[in-house]
């Protein structure tokens, strides 16, 4: 009813290719693009600079990940020191002078550098050991952020970020930040929507799912592989630099290390590898839960005047978190993105395939 | 006499804070705290004795009339030590009015200073955060009140060379330290001080969290250091303890920056930890008087805000310092400048803090628009088997080597 599917014929190949292949789907992202145009003029400052901006910077982050987990195969927990590269090269770069433009973009490929480099070293071995060598690359940078305060900025390793200005235009306003952060994001899954429909895309599933056999097929993967590093940590490296130039205005190696990588990889999971949505509501859940749930609980103990130590209070939270993505992942081992699939699945052709039962 | 002084001193801080006005101060607005602490990750070895404090604090001065009749509200949120969710928390307690910050968390700190000073908001970070924060000039609104680590180390070797009749030229001074950000902070300042005045400094980094220190330790034992400064935390003295005793080394020449707690001593051994020196800016112990006021105004009716073991804690006594140092510039404020209670007069406020020693709880505080930490002072504490018996004075020393790192970390803050 939802996803009409009556009248939508594909008779050749171009058609069969889109992005979207249901008006309703297009139609839907359509309206979430023009609601994210009009965000700042509705919704209020504080949900929309201290929710809604990080969700999708993280969420760009996230797709970079999940091209190199989801959709490449090879496990990758040192991607927050792939941003780490790219947040401390762009904002030294901007401290240097050169316009924000080109600094994003040495970030980018200061990180795509340093994170191919890694995978030719990392890509020799596979599955566990892969992670682990990601791993070792993690506490590498974690050790030389904590140790060269050339890179991190001096006493307690705090960098300030200089303003940041593109086209010319000095970036200071709450809807400025958004909109940066926006054009981002809509950039990236962009990015990731028309993957799945090119070449390279299909390399990567096919090395994903067996290397040899896309070997056999005459796919180089070693040098997919390589290529999938390269370009998530591109995306890592932009969007470590806008998290910090829009954010944070301020990096320090906390904001980089070893368990923002296994954040990142939950939001990954939980999203659902492989599946551009559900990045999307990955983050969401990894991210802006702990805060929401902690708000509720703060409100509700506060309702019901029920005098809760501090530090109970705290944890309340905590554990409702955790049940929470226990929870999802028992539902759906695939993931959010999953779940959202399996209700457009079933919408699909609702009400009437209730007919036949 | 001092009993005496003190006693005056608490009745003078009670008429002034009751004044006329206990009937209306219900009525008046709040003067909001906000406190974003991490209380469920990292910090939880001292957030939760702070934040009792703050609200024991505010519950007394609330029953004895507000601040000049104003109430004090704390709002206390947990961030899980999350940058994110420090921002977070700091955006929503911003819009419900709360302009006095405090987070706890270096690197939540760090994540939401920026923006606390592009809103001119009041940043409360007592051994948080950059150390350099201290420099006024350049951290307006920020109130690191209390002694940076540099000049926590600073103090130390004061102290070692005063042991060692007043020269250090032969002395040999080791220093073991969590191989991060927080531990790392003295050296620089140590090896300033090394060749000012001409002891060997030796360096014993220990990766985190600290459980494994047997090989700094093995080398101690072979260089045999005059005194042992630690930047070590919670745990990390346990192990040192065991270390020590097994190396021969005495426990009596082992010198703790400020976070060493009554937890700790008891998981050492009261008796094993006898002799263990700890600078300090506050003075630790039931008998300063607001504790004890707070023991018996409300914990021996069990009214206090949390369980009576907390106050039995040295951090519960640093809480108290970092909120009656807040608690009185909030004061002074209203004093000088009337409500409402601003961010611009809090600051100014704040900077006229001149010889506060909340009666006897800490080091004299002198706070002015250059140097926000109200000086520095610390003094050395040792152990003796029950408790903490002062060695020194409050003091501070060494104020030039130190403010020369100071200004040359805060001047390289800024950029455009």
């Amino acid at each position: 009813m939802f996803y009409r599917l009556s009248g939508v014929h594909h008779a050749d190949y171009v058609s069969d290719t889109r992005i979207f292949k249901l008006p309703a789907d297009r139609n839907l992202a359509a309206f979430i693009f023009l609601f994210g145009l009009v965000a700042p003029f509705i919704i209020p400052s504080l949900y929309l600079n201290s929710y809604i901006l990080p969700w999708l910077i993280w969420t760009a982050a996230a797709l970079g990940l999940n091209l190199v987990t989801g959709w490449a195969g090879q496990l990758h927990l040192g991607y927050a020191a792939v941003m780490a590269v790219g947040a401390y090269s762009a904002i030294h770069a901007a401290r240097f002078g050169i316009p924000w433009e080109f600094a994003l973009i040495i970030g980018g490929l200061s990180s795509s550098v340093i994170g191919s480099l890694f995978a030719f070293a990392a890509l020799r071995v596979k599955g566990l050991y892969l992670a682990l060598t990601t791993l070792a690359m993690q506490f590498v940078m974690d050790w030389v952020l904590t140790h060269s305060p050339a890179i991190t900025g001096g006493s307690h390793a705090s960098l300030q970020s200089p303003t940041l200005a593109l086209l010319g235009q000095d970036i200071t306003s709450d809807a400025g930040y958004y909109y940066v952060a926006f054009g981002w994001c809509v950039l990236v899954t962009i990015f990731m929507l028309n993957l799945k429909r090119t070449g390279l895309g299909r390399a990567l599933v096919a090395v994903r799912e067996k290397d040899f056999a896309a070997a056999i097929l005459g796919v180089n993967s070693f040098y997919y592989k390589i290529l999938a590093f390269a370009t998530s940590s591109f995306i890592a490296g932009v969007s470590g630099a806008l998290l910090i130039a829009t954010f944070f205005f301020l990096a320090a190696p906390e904001q980089f290390s070893v368990n923002v990588s296994i954040q990142v990889l939950a939001m990954v999971i939980v999203g659902g590898l492989g599946s551009v949505i559900g990045s999307y509501f990955g983050v969401a859940l990894i991210l802006l839960v702990p805060g929401l749930v902690n708000g509720l609980v703060v409100a509700g103990s506060a309702g019901l005047g029920t005098q809760i130590n501090v530090e109970t209070l705290a944890h309340i939270p905590n554990a409702v978190y955790g049940a929470l993505i226990v929870v999802v992942l028992l539902i759906e081992p695939l993931g959010l993105g999953k779940l959202y699939g399996n209700i457009r699945d079933y919408l699909m052709v609702w009400p009437f395939d209730q007919l036949r039962k | 006499m001092e009993i005496k002084q003190h006693i005056k001193a608490v009745a003078l801080t009670a008429a002034l804070a009751t004044g006329a006005t206990i009937a209306s101060a219900q009525d008046k607005e709040p003067i909001r705290f906000g406190l974003c602490f991490d209380l469920s990750k990292s910090y939880t070895f001292i957030s939760p004795q702070v934040a009792q404090a703050a609200q024991d604090l505010a519950m007394y001065t609330n029953d004895n009339g507000g601040i000049e009749g104003h109430p004090v509200e704390v709002i206390v949120r947990d961030h899980g030590n999350e940058p994110q969710r420090g921002v977070e928390c700091y955006e929503q307690l911003k819009r419900d009015g709360v302009f006095i910050f405090n987070f706890l968390s270096t690197p939540v700190t760090n994540a939401v200073m920026p923006r606390a000073m592009k809103d001119e908001n009041l940043l409360m970070q007592s051994f948080v955060g950059r150390g350099d924060a201290v420099d006024g000039e350049v951290f307006e609104w920020v109130f690191p009140v209390g002694p940076t680590y540099w000049q926590q180390a600073a103090n130390d070797v004061a102290f070692i060379k005063e042991q060692l009749d007043g020269d250090l030229s032969n002395a040999k001074v080791g220093f073991i330290y969590l191989d991060y950000p927080f531990g790392q902070e003295p050296i620089e300042i140590l090896k300033t001080l090394s060749e000012k005045e001409g002891f060997e400094l030796e360096l014993y980094p220990v990766p985190l969290p600290g459980s494994d220190q047997s090989g700094a330790w093995s080398k101690i034992r072979r260089d045999k250091p005059d005194y042992v400064i630690s930047w070590l935390l919670a745990g990390g003295h346990v192990v040192a303890s065991k270390e020590m005793r097994r190396n021969r080394f005495p426990i009596d020449r082992y010198l703790t920056s400020n976070w060493l707690n009554e937890v700790d001593i008891a998981n050492i051994g009261a008796e094993e930890a006898t002799g263990i020196l700890r600078g300090t800016n506050v003075a630790g112990g039931q008998e300063v008087p607001i504790v004890k006021t707070m023991l018996e105004t409300y914990y021996a009716d069990g009214k206090g805000s949390g369980p009576e073991s907390l106050v039995r804690d040295v951090y519960y006594n640093i809480g108290m310092a970092i909120y009656s140092a807040g608690f009185e510039a909030a004061r002074m404020a209203i004093k000088e400048n009337g409500w409402p209670l601003t961010p611009e007069t809090m600051k100014t406020a704040y900077e006229a803090l001149s010889g506060y020693d909340a009666n006897g709880l800490m080091a004299p505080l002198s706070v002015t628009p250059e140097d926000h930490g109200g000086g520095g002072k610390t003094r050395i504490e040792q152990w003796d088997g029950e408790k903490w018996v002062p060695l020194t004075d409050w003091s501070a020393e060494y104020l030039d080597v130190v403010w020369e790192v100071i200004k040359e970390s805060s001047e390289k803050f800024t950029v455009e």
